[in-house]
């Protein structure tokens, strides 16, 4: 079969894109898909809600949409995983075209939405849903950039997918490593989807970042000092931190990409240019990234194994200082990814050791969860199984970080399916079981209903057998040399029985997310309310309405300990409340967020096709944006009673 | 201003000055670019091509317009209109007269052939410096846009954060251009 014959041409900004067979499928579903929805939404008569939310800066509804769309992208994701999967299933394998450009576009995509697109988003999802709730506070600081931030996410999101159904995506890996990414060897539009993608929905992370510190810093509850904050919002605070220095180190390097590529520059390649350059940027980035990814699950499973324990979190003290530490030493590792690049030993050593050193905060975390558990109560809810799901297999995820940590080592293990092995341990363990977690937890925050607990469970169950089945036999197959970023491997190599298992166990995790997705189809189409506390919580997001209202916290409770609600609940009265809380930050209903967005759009779309016109259309937009917004800012409606400046 | 307004400030404060940290953190980025690949291996050096003349000229301009921002600031608290709107408007033409000087700096390298392409020097010294030059413009744009705020009247205590937030900005370009003269300019004078 050689399904790359059949092509159609169509013309966009002056350069006509071949339409493989699998691009066209991809393309008929996809318009099956929208025209469905808008059937779907007409029928329903759901226009007035799409609307809301279009217009909407309130925090859950904000949050709400950074899951939704971050789940879209996660399912593309995990379609590449599978294609990947499916392909490398045998030895000697052609699954349909995905062998040779067409895999490394496949694992590029992949890796560059899970992180970018799918795992980041639905974590700052969570946060926006639940941070405010749990601090006290009435929404973020700043509605109106929140709303900013979260469309940008969708343009820079929607934008990289495209890239796809153009058939032009990049092929250069999530790394974007040069000289390969630069318009040496990889000229056109394909490379520039990566660039101006993770450009654009990076600047709407910052912005999240930075609403986040604020509100945390200035909007918490009267009386909740900083040591009696859960520890989700400690997590997120962290975060936070790391997401304001790594990613404006990462849009920097990408803004210096830009010009190499666009506008003859030559950084990274040529002969002056320095390739490793952009290995040190990228990757001073993408080590704290990882822990972006990271500390938000240890906040919330914190939360959860407390919650379901029915004890206060051991060692309180140790998980926020650990936190901070990890948080802090991220910072100083980012060349464990590069031993093999020849930085000399004395560099390697260096790194080595600090690498190995934040095995020592992440180690006191896992006692404490475990100690924290250890004499509870405990009830083994859906979230709760996640937790203790998260537990053993991410410490496995750690131990190989360890091994690889080991510089001498690495030579050995890098770029095989050993490192690719460890990282999805890491990631799956806690990003992905952490988002779940914190979905089946906090879902009746966001809709009032909670999620069905036997469906609930089967997800689990499959999932995490899924994950092992997957990931284990990757180690083994790494060890024997399987390299990464390849697309096949031979039938005298012994490797087949073990990637056959792998690929076993991706379909099963692709089971176990069809039944997710049933069960929040049931559970939305059943509508059964759950009341304010389904969960017995401790914390201050149980005490508020479900779903949670756009006006919360009125009257504003007074904060005189950890786990507040469960202290009240205890001693059997109602929560204190605060007589003068500071004001709340004005919520708004504007489009503007939502067309900013688009104009950046169409200016990333006018620079990867070099179409300056459109580029400078969508300038001209965003200005005029800017212009507007100042003029009819929420302060200035918010003084129209007030006095005039005179 | 009351209760709402001040804290409602404080936030938007904080938030910004966070914002420029961000700004500062992108700005050390491509201060250490520019003295990784500076001095180049090979043609255009830049003691061949920086000029102490323009360099002076420029940092006059852009160093005082923070005095004269000063100044207008501190008129406005005193609610002083008119020495206010005068500053204000010195600021502004300041501003015009450092990108003036900037445009003719670029353009005169321009005509030497000296692009982005040439070496990487001249690479990093368009993405540091031309950066710090597309924040003026910037700048100027958001003067115009109070200006007109003040016309319209809006209520003071808005007017007074619209003016102070554009104040952190500008006196943070301005420490920007003081580093760009020091990593960028003096050494290769
Ligand atoms: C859901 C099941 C998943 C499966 C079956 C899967 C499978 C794979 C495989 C086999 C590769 C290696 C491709 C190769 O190098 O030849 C890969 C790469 C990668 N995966 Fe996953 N993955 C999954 C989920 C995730 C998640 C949740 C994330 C992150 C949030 C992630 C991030 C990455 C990254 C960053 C790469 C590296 C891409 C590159 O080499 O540039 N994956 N995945
Ligand atoms: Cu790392």
């Amino acid at each position: 079969m050689n399904w790359s014959e059949i092509t159609v041409h169509i013309p966009f900004f002056g350069e006509s894109i071949f339409l493989t067979i699998d691009v066209f499928i991809a393309w008929i579903l996809l318009i099956v898909l929208v025209i469905g929805a808008i059937v779907y939404a007409f029928r329903k008569r759901k226009f007035p809600v799409i609307r809301d939310y279009l217009y909407t800066t309130n925090h859950r509804k904000v949050g709400t949409l950074y899951m939704i769309f971050g789940f879209i992208f996660f399912l593309r994701a995990g379609l590449d995983a599978l294609f990947i999967r499916l392909q490398l299933a045998l030895p000697n394998n052609n699954f349909m075209d995905f062998q040779l450009e067409k895999y490394n576009e496949t694992f590029t995509s992949h890796g560059t939405m899970m992180i970018f697109f799918a795992a980041m988003p639905m974590l700052i999802g969570l946060m926006n849903i639940a941070v405010p709730l749990q601090i006290g506070a009435k929404d973020l600081a700043f509605p109106f950039l929140n709303a900013v931030s979260l469309w940008l996410f969708v343009a820079g999101g929607v934008m990289f997918g495209s890239a796809y159904f153009l058939n032009s995506s990049p092929a250069i890996g999530w790394t974007g490593y040069a000289p390969y990414s630069t318009a040496v060897y990889t000229p056109g539009a394909a490379t520039n989807f990566y660039v101006f993608g993770v450009q654009i929905s990076g600047l709407g992370t910052i912005f999240a970042a930075l609403n986040m510190i604020v509100t945390i810093v200035r909007h918490r509850a009267p009386g909740m000092k900083l040591i009696r904050m859960p520890l989700f919002p400690w997590a997120s605070l962290v975060t936070s931190f790391l997401i304001v220095i790594a990613f404006t180190v990462l849009a920097i390097a990408l803004y210096l990409l830009m010009f190499d590529r666009l506008f003859g520059t030559s950084f990274f390649g040529g002969e002056e240019g320095d390739p490793v350059y952009w290995q040190h940027l990228f990757w001073f980035f993408g080590h704290p990234e990882v822990y972006v990814l990271a500390l938000p699950a240890f906040g919330l499973f914190s939360d959860i194994i407390s919650s379901f324990s029915k004890k206060p979190i051991f060692g309180y003290p140790a998980m926020v200082i650990s936190l901070a530490l990890i948080g802090f030493l991220g910072f100083m590792v980012w060349a464990h990814h590069m031993f093999t690049v020849g930085l000399g030993p004395m560099v390697n050593t260096f790194f080595a050791v600090t690498t190995m050193t934040i095995a020592i905060p992440t180690g006191i975390k896992v006692f404490n969860w475990i100690f924290t558990m250890h004499g509870g109560s405990l009830k083994t809810t859906t979230p709760m199984l996640f937790a203790i799901g998260f537990i053993p297999s991410f410490v496995m995820g750690g131990v190989t970080g360890v091994m690889l940590a080991v510089s001498a080592a690495d030579f050995q293990l890098h770029d095989t399916h050993f490192v690719v092995a460890h990282f999805h341990y890491v990631i799956l363990a806690s990003t992905i079981l952490g988002i779940f977690a914190g979905l089946y937890y906090w879902y009746p925050k966001i809709t009032g209903y909670q999620l069905n607990e036997t469906l609930g469970k089967w997800h689990f169950w499959l999932f995490l057998i899924g994950y092992h089945m997957t990931f284990l036999p990757m180690h083994l197959t790494g060890m024997q040399g399987l390299p990464r970023r390849v697309y096949t491997y031979g039938s005298d190599e012994g490797m087949t029985a073990l990637n056959f298992t792998s690929t076993i166990g991706a379909s099963l995790m692709g089971v176990s997310i069809v039944i997710l997705v049933w069960n929040i189809w049931q559970t939305n189409r059943q509508g059964i309310l759950v009341g304010d506390d389904p969960w017995d919580g401790r914390t201050l997001e149980w005490s508020v309405a479900s779903p949670s209202p756009e006006d919360t916290f009125t009257p504003m409770p007074f904060i005189e300990c950890t786990d507040p609600f469960w202290d009240a609940k205890t001693k059997g009265q109602k929560l204190k409340t605060a007589p003068n809380p500071r004001p709340a930050p004005i919520d708004e209903h504007t489009v503007l967020p939502f067309l900013m967005a688009l104009a950046v759009l169409v200016i990333g779309f006018g620079l990867i096709y070099q179409s300056y016109l459109t580029a400078g259309i969508g300038g001209v937009a965003i200005f005029a944006l800017f212009i507007i917004r100042s003029f009819r800012d929420e302060h200035t409606s918010f003084h129209k009673e007030g006095a005039r400046h005179e | 201003m009351n209760n709402t307004d001040a804290a409602l400030f404080k936030d938007k404060k904080m938030g910004f000055l966070i914002y420029l940290g961000i700004e500062a953190i992108m700005f050390m980025v491509l201060f250490m670019t520019y003295t990784i690949f500076t001095p180049p291996t090979k043609d255009p050096f830049p003691a061949d091509i920086f000029e102490i003349k323009t360099v002076v000229l420029a940092s006059v301009f852009l160093l005082s317009s923070s005095v004269t921002l000063f100044l207008s600031d501190k008129y406005l608290k005193k609610e002083r209109k008119t020495p206010f709107i005068i500053w204000l408007v010195l600021t502004f033409l300041l501003a015009a007269a450092f990108l003036g000087v900037e445009i003719n700096e670029f353009a005169s390298y321009v005509q030497q052939g000296y692009t982005t392409s040439s070496n990487v020097f001249m690479g990093a010294f368009y993405v540091l410096v031309g950066l710090h030059a597309a924040h003026v413009v910037f700048g100027i744009g958001w003067m115009i846009i109070l200006f007109i705020h003040h016309i319209r009247k809006i209520p003071a205590p808005l007017f007074l954060s619209k003016q102070t937030i554009f104040s952190y900005y500008w006196h943070f370009v301005d420490l920007i251009w003081v580093l760009i003269i020091i990593i960028v300019y003096v050494p290769y004078l």
